[in-house]
């Protein structure tokens, strides 16, 4: 692949192919990859495995699309707004083939990928249910030196991962400044990454704050610019969540609306999206959400509350 | 509860009497375990090393729905990434609290956070464990809360193990190479602890007004119960005004206690007005 990997949204279909693993990163309702979540429904994409390891609206969307004919997760949930509904429906219907992970195991599968081996070891879930019920994810192994009985995680081995950055260059390197959960071990894991960003910039400005480049663009394929690509979730530093949105999402998927939720994102463009839900300068009240968070300086501890 | 306090507010500074020294992991933004660290940090607690989202030594927060996790980076000292975090928290015994809620808990200290029912095929899917299924197990003090005391939640042995202590007795736990520690729940009725594997919780306290009976009564596991049960402190008057005017002004730790119809709307007010504060300071109406 040549050095130039930049590509538009629409052409993210074709490097997932129906049936493929894909690793969405994000985490909480954070930074999670919702343009390229959108698009993939947009393709009509089927019977993918998608793997989170803590999902929100992105793996409720995709279940609810039918996009998945399988999720491996650790959690996935709407917070605030309630249990994921689709991912609920799905599981509870029996519509949904899923397998459980542990966090840590989940990260770690993804970080022996990385590393090239095809396990590690760690101290893991003594005493949970949910190693028993994956024998071929985890197994007991026994320290060499010391004997110590340990867990042992096979190495998770996503096609793709798609992850959301604040910017990269032509070349794939990809920057974060905020909340970048599993996004690095997803892609170091991941036969194909497509990393989304707010924009894609000049070499020179990733050299300027090369402290910031969390993923060498030596692992990935694919480059698109898709600002405000992780709406309705967070991107840190550029826009907060969008709760409202969320707050809609939630109440449309447990509903009798949620078919036309989803019919009219299949409609749309990303950019008739983004003109839809970030007009009447909504967008930069999304943005404002960081400027006016609030850190709790000394003074509040011996201010105003006196003993 | 009387009239100078909500018990969710009661609850706050009794989590928060768990937070000491050490690194407190806070994972996404659960309001009363949030606004507990906070308190914690601004009062008894200054050197604890708080880590939520990403963000790695942050300052105490305000707390909102849509701004905790810009803040939480606006004060870090670090920035990391998951399994970074878990790496160097977790596996290397460097966690000291967090406080986690579960659908269910039982009297070995074992939650469940997976399925209500047939693990396959259930009756109520959960959210999933995320790390819980590790970290309980390995957090110096396990602190778990829960806004409605009853014998559905706290049961005797739950339906499906997502994670456990493992050990809980101090020298199980050091044998095993873990910080020694107890586990203590809080609820909206009491305080207990399990100090010891083979032993029950034991009531530490119950809260004014809450009768002793109730509290065994509403409990599906074995509680030890001691001849003398003191009533939980009450929150100082300092406390209730750090949480009212300065950590929680909009009132996200009532949320969890607000149910039924009045939940969303609730939460909507709450929306509303970081909608409303954020509009405003880009002039938008």
């Amino acid at each position: 692949m040549s050095a130039e990997k930049c590509i538009e949204l629409e052409a993210l279909p074709e490097l997932v192919g129906d049936g493929d693993a894909v690793a969405f990163g994000g985490g909480w309702f954070a930074n999670h990859p919702m343009a390229a979540v959108r698009e993939l429904i947009r393709a009509g994409r089927r019977d993918l495995h998608a793997m989170t390891v803590v999902g929100s609206v992105d793996i409720d969307l995709l279940t609810g699309a039918g996009v998945l004919g399988h999720l491996t997760f650790s959690m996935v949930t709407l917070e605030a707004f309630g249990l994921a509904p689709n991912v609920r429906r799905g599981i509870e219907g029996g519509s949904l083939a899923f397998t459980e992970l542990t966090g840590l195991g989940l990260l770690i599968g993804l970080e022996a990928q990385g590393r090239g081996v095809p396990f590690l070891p760690y101290r893991g879930p003594f005493g949970s249910d949910l190693p028993g019920r994956y024998p071929d994810v985890y197994a007991t192994v026994d320290c060499p030196f010391t004997g110590e009985e340990l867990t042992a995680v096979r190495a998770i081995t996503p096609d793709v991962a798609i992850v959301h950055a604040l910017r990269a260059d032509a070349e794939g390197n990809a920057q974060w400044d905020g909340t970048s959960g599993p996004d690095v071990e997803m892609a170091k894991a991941a036969a194909r990454v497509i990393v989304t960003c707010e924009e894609v910039v000049p070499r020179d400005t990733i050299v300027e704050s090369a402290h910031m480049t969390k993923l060498p663009g030596f692992y990935v394929d694919a480059v698109i610019a898709a600002p405000f690509g992780a709406h309705p979730t967070s991107h840190i530093p550029a826009y907060g969540m969008d709760a409202w949105e969320l707050m809609e999402y939630a109440i449309a998927a447990a509903g009798e609306g949620y078919e036309g939720y989803v019919k009219r994102l299949r409609r749309e463009s990303e950019d008739e999206y983004r003109h839809r839900v970030l007009g009447n300068r909504r967008g930069d009240v999304l943005r404002a959400l960081v400027g006016q968070a609030e850190t709790l300086s000394a003074s509040a501890a011996s201010g105003a509350a006196a003993p | 509860v009387n009239g100078t306090y909500d018990v969710h507010e009661l609850m706050v500074c009794r989590v928060a009497a768990e937070v000491d020294e050490g690194v407190v992991v806070m994972g996404s933004f659960t309001p009363l375990a949030y606004a507990a660290y906070m308190l914690a940090k601004l009062t008894h607690a200054q050197d604890a090393y708080l880590v939520g989202f990403d963000a790695v030594g942050m300052e105490p927060i305000r707390l909102s729905f849509t701004g905790a996790e810009a803040a939480a980076y606006k004060g870090a000292a670090c920035r990391w990434g998951m399994l970074t975090e878990i790496n160097s928290i977790h596996l290397s015994n460097h966690g000291g609290v967090e406080a986690v809620s579960s659908a269910q808990l039982d009297g070995t200290g074992a939650i469940n956070l997976s399925a209500i029912g047939d693990f396959d095929r259930p009756k109520v899917r959960l959210p999933g464990g995320a790390g819980a299924a590790e970290v309980i197990k390995m957090y110096r003090k396990m602190v778990a809360y829960f806004a409605d005391h009853n014998p559905r939640t706290l049961v005797e042995r739950v339906g499906f193990v997502t994670g456990t202590r493992w050990k809980v007795g101090r020298e199980a736990r050091r044998a095993a190479g873990l910080q020694p520690g107890p586990i203590v729940i809080v609820t909206n009725l009491a305080v207990l602890q399990k100090d010891f594997d083979e032993r029950p919780f034991r009531v530490v306290s119950v809260h004014p007004g809450v009768d002793l009976g109730e509290v065994v009564e509403r409990t599906g596991f074995e509680l030890e119960v001691p001849d003398d049960v003191a009533p939980t402190p009450e929150p100082s008057e300092r406390q209730l005004a750090l949480l009212r005017e300065e950590i929680d002004p909009l009132g996200t730790v009532k949320f969890d206690f607000v149910g039924g119809q009045e939940r969303l709307a609730y939460l909507k007010g709450i929306l509303d007005a970081e909608w409303e504060r954020a509009a405003a300071s880009v002039g938008v109406s």
